[in-house]
């Protein structure tokens, strides 16, 4: 009673092992260094005139830190994964980060930091929303489900601003201080690959990854 | 020197009407400096779009030499048209409710300001700021030099022409910080009082009410000419000022040559005023103020006129005034009062004017909000040999608005104002006014 259930089986598992490719390709990576010429100036606050006195003096946001990501992203990246969450502090009238990089459904939260008010907004296309007020000690947060850039400012500190990049595939990477970036885990093809710093993309440039091995690609930028 | 005004200038050219104000000059001047602001009210949101696409328009403050010179800036069109019974068509502001001077009406303004830190090192930097008027002349409204000791102690000395130190709104005059269009009252109604001329009597002044735009008196400076808000939001004082920040609180003092109603560059009134402001920010997003002033308020020439006795008792503007701010998630409310009291060496009862706003903010929208305030000011009676009354009109505005960020430094607001005076020619008057506003 069982044999012709069992033939067809037996059948097509053969059929799918003659059809296999002799390995699974191994996924690499590709890596290297954005150079900027020139670093954009963190923004000063306007002059205060009108004020009774000097506003206390702020650390600068670091905007040495580039993104790095594939243009075209293999197939299959595009795959739901897991909500995540990330933060972007307000700290000393300051975003930090000031560049950060997520996929579509992450989560943002956005503490306060100081001990003074902030208000996030944005009025980006990708996302438009507004946080309104909140004190020392508190969050609130935002849900970005559109890929695109998202330029975040504070209503109360006009100096106050980041960027939030959201990606519809995880193939990107922050560049370190010394503007290395290794992006990885990338099934073996040729993709183009984008450098951005600050509201400048590069041109697109190509990337053959090998199948296990990796790529190198340099960026100049501004 | 006999002290020769605008108003005089064109008086003396000829061009002064023989009978009394809401004449052709008004509406001659008007239309000109309407065309300017209307023109601007149209062209800056077009042409910062349009520049603004092409990457070609500042969205953050200048900066240059290394981080040393920091250049900003505001610019706002503003128009308006009042209602005209019985012509249907866009009238001017006849009442004079929103006018800063004989010339120039907050609601039909091209205003451009430009101001800039250059610092020298951690301890010193000089401030100024530089403003022009419908397309006039730019004029220096700020330039001081600030000092910070100790860099790492909110202790600051500021001298020269300096921010004012009473009160809230005057260091916000910027279009930018103003949630609606027009100013309050305290801060731009022009009264009846003038530091140059000086009522021979009661009923002198009473005849003058509602009459702050163009008034005159028989002592001191006979010209025709604006008279005096309780304080100038238009013009910054001359002096030196010291302010100290902690946690929690906020003081500042400040001795200056000019008065609240008058700030001057040059003293005209031998005396100087002493103000001085008590912040308390007791936690975020609340602030309450308590502010102080008193200082000479006539000229040496009008006192001399009136046959002043002592110009430090008679002659004199004292000032006290409270303010709060609340702010949390989508709403603004800010309140202040100010009371001032004039003494004058005619009139024996002192002249008090008592000033009072609420304004709230509410965003509905990341781009959209609506706002309101509602603003009255009032004048104490005084009695003469044959009139008895307020020595000024009491003014009541409400004034409903709100504003649409194009993007975040390009702003439009819109508001409707009415204003209500039980005496001058015109007692009744409602405004609309759109403005659009740029900094960086």
């Amino acid at each position: 009673m069982t044999r012709p259930i069992v033939f067809p089986a037996v059948l097509a598992a053969l059929v799918l092992a003659g059809a296999a490719p002799p390995h699974a390709a191994r996924n690499g990576s590709v890596r290297g260094r954005v150079e900027l010429r020139r670093v954009a100036p963190t923004p000063e606050p306007r002059p205060s005139v009108a004020d009774l006195g000097a506003r206390l003096t702020r650390d600068g946001s670091d905007r040495l830190r580039s993104v790095v990501y594939l243009e075209t992203a293999p197939r299959g990246a595009f795959d739901q994964s897991d909500p995540a969450h990330s933060i972007m502090d307000q700290r000393n009238e300051t975003f930090v980060p000031h560049v950060l990089a997520i996929t579509t459904g992450t989560t943002v939260d956005f503490p306060n930091s100081d001990r003074i008010y902030h208000n996030v907004f944005s009025l980006s296309r990708t996302k438009s929303f507004d946080l309104g007020r909140y004190a020392a000690g508190r969050s609130k947060s935002i849900r970005f489900d559109r890929p695109g850039i998202v330029r975040v400012f504070c209503d109360i500190h006009s100096h106050m601003s980041a960027f939030i990049l959201v990606f519809n595939h995880p193939f990107f990477a922050m560049t370190d201080a010394e503007g290395r970036y290794r992006i990885e885990n990338i099934p073996p093809g040729s993709y183009n690959v984008v450098a951005w710093n600050e509201g400048l993309a590069s041109e697109p440039r190509v990337a053959v990854i090998p199948d296990g091995g990796s790529a190198e690609l340099d960026f100049l930028l501004r | 020197m006999k002290e020769c005004t605008r108003a005089q200038r064109r008086c003396q050219l000829g061009h002064w009407p023989s009978v009394a104000p809401y004449n052709s000059l008004k509406v001659r001047i008007l239309s000109s400096r309407g065309r300017v602001a209307i023109a601007g009210a149209c062209v800056v949101p077009l042409a910062t779009a349009a520049l603004g696409r092409a990457q070609g328009f500042p969205s953050e403050p200048l900066v240059f030499g290394a981080g040393r010179v920091t250049v900003g800036g505001d610019v706002s069109a503003t128009t308006s048209c009042a209602e005209t019974p019985g012509t249907g068509s866009c009238g001017t502001d006849t009442g004079f409710f929103n006018y800063s001077d004989y010339e120039y009406s907050t609601l039909r303004m091209l205003r451009v300001d430009i101001n800039a830190v250059v610092k020298a090192n951690r301890y010193m930097a000089v401030l100024a700021e530089v403003r022009s008027e419908n397309g006039g002349s730019p004029r220096p409204y700020g330039l001081y030099v600030r000092l910070r000791p100790w860099t790492e102690r909110a202790f600051d000395i500021q001298a020269g022409r300096i921010p004012p130190t009473f009160g809230a709104f005057a260091r916000r005059t910027y279009a930018n910080d103003n949630l609606l269009i027009g100013y309050p009252l305290a801060y731009q109604y022009l009264t009846s009082l003038r530091p140059d001329a000086v009522p021979a009597s009661a009923d002198e002044l009473l005849q003058m009410r509602g009459r702050g735009w163009l008034s005159n008196f028989s002592l001191g400076n006979l010209a025709k000419d604006r008279g005096v808000p309780i304080m100038s939001a238009f013009r910054w004082d001359t002096g030196v000022q010291a302010h100290a920040g902690w946690s929690w609180t906020d003081v500042a003092g400040a001795i200056t040559t000019g008065s609240l109603a008058n700030p001057l560059v040059a003293d005209d009134n031998n005396g100087k005023q002493v103000a001085g402001r008590m912040t308390l920010h007791p936690q975020a997003g609340l602030l309450v103020g308590l502010s102080g002033a008193r200082g000479r308020f006539l000229t040496q020439a009008a006192s001399r006129s009136a046959g002043s006795t002592d110009p430090n008792r008679d002659s004199v503007q004292s000032a006290i005034g409270a303010d709060a701010e609340y702010s949390r998630d989508y709403y603004l409310i800010r309140f202040e009062a100010i009371r001032s009291t004039w003494t004058l060496p005619t009139i024996d009862a002192p002249l008090r004017a008592t000033a009072a706003w609420l304004e709230g903010r509410y965003k509905i929208h990341p781009r959209l909000y609506a706002a309101g305030r509602l603003d009255h000011v009032g004048f104490t009676s005084i009695t003469g040999v044959v009139r008895a009354g307020s020595w000024d009109a009491p003014v009541t505005r409400v004034e409903l608005g709100g504003g649409f960020l194009i993007v975040r430094n390009l702003q439009l607001k819109a508001s409707f104002q009415r204003n209500t005076r039980p005496a001058g020619r015109v007692t009744h008057l409602k405004i609309g006014a759109v403005q659009a506003v740029f900094w960086f």
